[in-house]
């Protein structure tokens, strides 16, 4: 078994290489040190595995996810790296190639993106880099599958077949590489540290790598821990930035060549000028996602779901129904199946086609390279808050799932500013809460759907600042962000790589379907069919009813009348999506057509929308619940975000409640 | 017109420099300002063929001036 380190800077096209080299992956939890997914693939035919590792500048890390990469490095030797780099970024791209060369782990360099190279007119004498640096440097344009064929043949050989790399020596200043030798030395020969590794280590350490010096610290290496004062005063760390600089600027002078033709690349400063526009930027960004809204709830996903739902409630289920009546099913086990879990879980699935079409639209959005222009627009009303446009990717992820945006929380540099991002995200309002706004905007708000949803979540985005704005204040968070955003050329999205994405983002809702949902739904349906005297038939007598009651004087200030959307709110704790098949089984319907009629009999707009406030607002799904916890690295603050988001949850609905009553 | 030579780090935290270098920026690059954003929100810098945005706090130091 051959294993393939993939390293490379963030936008070099290093994910879309990996999905085109691999035919099967799988995200495989937990590196050592940090909880985080790691992405292992196989290539097709070949007894190579290829490790996807995150986007890194260099190995001396800023954010929780790029230390994932120094600390892989320090724990596993990978037989081969794949360094994959932007070819028209070369310079500041090979000074991560100059970091992970001097390893001495055999390496090849890919020149990825190369056309958009030739297109500035530049290309680069391969042979002469090769020479430089000291690996085999190929070329290659994943989103084309250009060179791809090359680059495999390289990479399915077997261990033994490949060639060592000595380690890159560069001509660090006397003091520096003295320095170097010495600490090495005595590693090597004091801590039986293996020669290469023992120089890599001592660059890296008197390089100021804050994980390296974790390291060292922790297997207490001497002969680094007492000259760390001396390192730090001779400011070798700068010495040896700028002779890793002159080496490539001397390296890529000599191999550069010009070509004949010169085509500009003009799009993506014409697409810029539009998009970044000091003052049409902001309402770009706005109308694009008013766009992906419209999308995702007009044209597209609401009638193809209400095709779905057609197809469950009706065929499948009278179909299953007569099945089972002709089986001789019990007739509670008829229940379970068809009111329970085909009008439950069916219930969730056809939610399906919007979700997805949310999903593509946000792929889209990363994949063509705006979300970093999204980033830049919105900065300015960041700063205000105390955050900085990054922390707007992550929310805008959360749109997809809380839980994948608090991960993305982890490329936010100020720790205090990562914390704050993680707290409001649970407002965003996650695809899964998006099957009760449907059924209630199609019961009481018919004409305005899209503008009510919108509503919903532009009110999230605003708690989540005003929220951002108040932690912040309380945190007396008073250094500066770290805002440096690169604004990479826009590539027009193609259909394989949005599906990928989509699918990469979505599977797990129909996995969730299969367990959770599922699992919440026989919950409810237990609870909704037995009560203090056994099975009952009258729902009223059952034990979901009972505690509906219970808390119906709780939930009467907000707008609720009856006991069921109570039942199902607390059941939406489990994951969001659960409140719908909930309400499914708990008004006995197996269509959403006899629901909506249902929930349009029992609320009035100012209850309804009182309620979907709430619902957008109050405890996050479990899921969620564990990240935080996990994230944060403490169960206080996984406590806090419970209690306070159903504070501020019922606070809101009551004001709109109460004040709309008197309005109205 | 809009181009500029980077004077110091100095005055910048130690995360946004070592960032700044890691794209590739030293003393003595020269940089393009492409947009100023109003109300002093951010700057669209280009060196080296790349664009990049910063703070406009960050984008005065670089090129010289006080700390803010």
């Amino acid at each position: 078994m051959t294993t393939v380190a993939l390293l490379g800077n963030p936008n070099t096209g290093k994910t879309t290489l990996f999905n085109e080299l691999t035919d099967k992956y799988a995200y495989v939890g937990n590196w050592t040190g940090v909880t985080v997914e790691k992405k292992v693939g196989q290539i097709r035919h070949s007894h190579t595995k290829v490790i996807d590792l995150p986007g890194v500048y260099s190995l001396n890390p800023i954010t929780k996810d790029e230390s994932v990469v120094t600390n892989y490095l320090l724990g596993h030797s990978p037989d081969l790296i794949l360094n994959v780099t932007n070819a028209s970024q070369l310079k500041r791209n090979l000074l991560l190639s100059v970091e992970v060369l001097e390893l001495g782990v055999p390496v090849i360099i890919t020149l990825n993106m190369i056309d958009d190279l030739k297109r500035t007119g530049h290309y680069y004498n391969l042979k002469t880099l090769s020479t430089e640096l000291g690996c085999p440097v190929r070329t290659t344009n994943a989103r084309n599958k250009e060179g791809l064929t090359e680059l495999k043949a390289d990479l399915v050989r077997d261990q033994s077949e490949i060639k060592p790399n000595l380690p890159l020596k560069l001509n660090y200043p006397l003091m520096v590489n003295q320095a170097i030798r010495q600490a090495a030395t005595s590693l090597t020969k004091d801590y039986k540290v293996e020669p290469k590794f023992a120089h890599w280590l001592a660059i890296q350490y008197i390089n100021n790598n804050k994980v390296v010096r974790k390291y060292a610290t922790m297997h207490q290496l001497k002969p680094l821990l007492s000259q760390k004062a001396y390192y730090d005063a001779q400011k070798f760390d700068d010495q040896i930035f700028e002779t890793r600089l002159s080496f490539i600027e001397k390296t890529l002078a000599s191999a550069t060549e010009q070509l004949q033709s010169t085509q500009h690349v003009a799009i993506t400063s014409k697409i810029d000028k539009v998009v970044t526009h000091p003052i049409f930027g902001l309402p770009i960004f706005v109308g694009i996602f008013y766009l992906m809204f419209k999308l995702s709830f007009d044209w597209i996903g609401t009638p193809l779901s209400g095709y779905l739902d057609g197809f469950l409630s009706g065929p499948i289920s009278s179909w299953a129904n007569q099945f089972l009546t002709q089986a001789g099913a019990l007739p509670m086990l008829r229940s379970l199946i068809v009111n329970g879990l085909i009008a439950g879980v069916g219930g969730v699935l056809v939610f399906i086609p919007q979700i997805f079409v949310l999903f593509a639209c946000i792929t889209i959005l990363e994949d063509s390279g705006y979300m970093s222009r999204a980033a830049l627009v919105t900065d300015r009303i960041m700063e205000m808050i105390g955050l900085n446009g990054k922390a707007f990717i992550p929310l805008i992820i959360g749109f997809g799932c809380n839980v994948t945006g608090i991960m993305a929380a982890r490329t936010i540099e100020q720790p205090k500013e990562r914390l704050i991002t993680t707290l409001i995200s649970p407002f965003m309002s996650c695809s899964a809460r998006l099957p009760i706004y449907s059924l209630f905007v199609a019961a009481l708000f018919p004409r305005h759907q899209a503008l009510i949803v919108l509503s919903l979540y532009f009110l999230g985005i605003v708690v989540a600042l005003f929220m951002a704005k108040f932690y912040h204040v309380i945190f007396k968070a008073k250094e500066h962000s770290v805002f440096i955003v690169e604004l990479p050329q826009y590539h027009i999205p193609r259909l394989d790589i949005v599906w990928h994405g989509t699918w990469d983002k979505g599977k797990g809702f129909i996995k969730k379907a299969g367990t959770i949902i599922f699992a919440g739904t026989v919950l409810i349906w237990l609870l909704s069919n037995f009560g203090v005297r056994g099975y009952v038939t009258q729902i009223d007598q059952s034990f979901a009813a009972n505690l509906g009651q219970i808390l119906l004087p709780v939930f009467k200030p907000i707008g609720i009348s009856t006991w069921q959307p109570i039942s199902a709110l607390l059941t939406g704790v489990l994951a969001k999506e659960v409140i719908s098949s909930s309400m499914m089984v708990l008004f006995h319907t197996s269509n959403q057509t006899a629901l909506i009629a249902m929930i349009g009999g029992s609320f009035t707009a100012i209850s309804a929308y009182a309620l979907l406030v709430f619902i957008l607002l109050y405890i996050p799904c479990f899921a969620t619940i564990g990240t935080i916890k996990s994230e944060t690295g403490s169960a206080k603050w996984a406590a806090y975000s419970v209690i306070s988001s159903l504070a501020i949850s019922y606070t809101l609905a009551f004001l709109i409640f109460q004040i709309g009553s008197l309005l109205m | 017109m809009n181009h500029f030579m980077i004077k110091q780090f100095n005055g910048l935290d130690d995360a946004t420099a070592q960032r700044l270098h890691s794209l590739g920026l030293q003393v003595g690059s020269s940089v393009q300002a492409v947009r100023f954003y109003p109300f002093h929100g951010p700057v669209i810098i280009q060196v080296d063929h790349q664009k990049i945005g910063i703070r406009y706090r960050v984008f005065k130091l670089l090129t010289g001036g006080k700390p803010l």
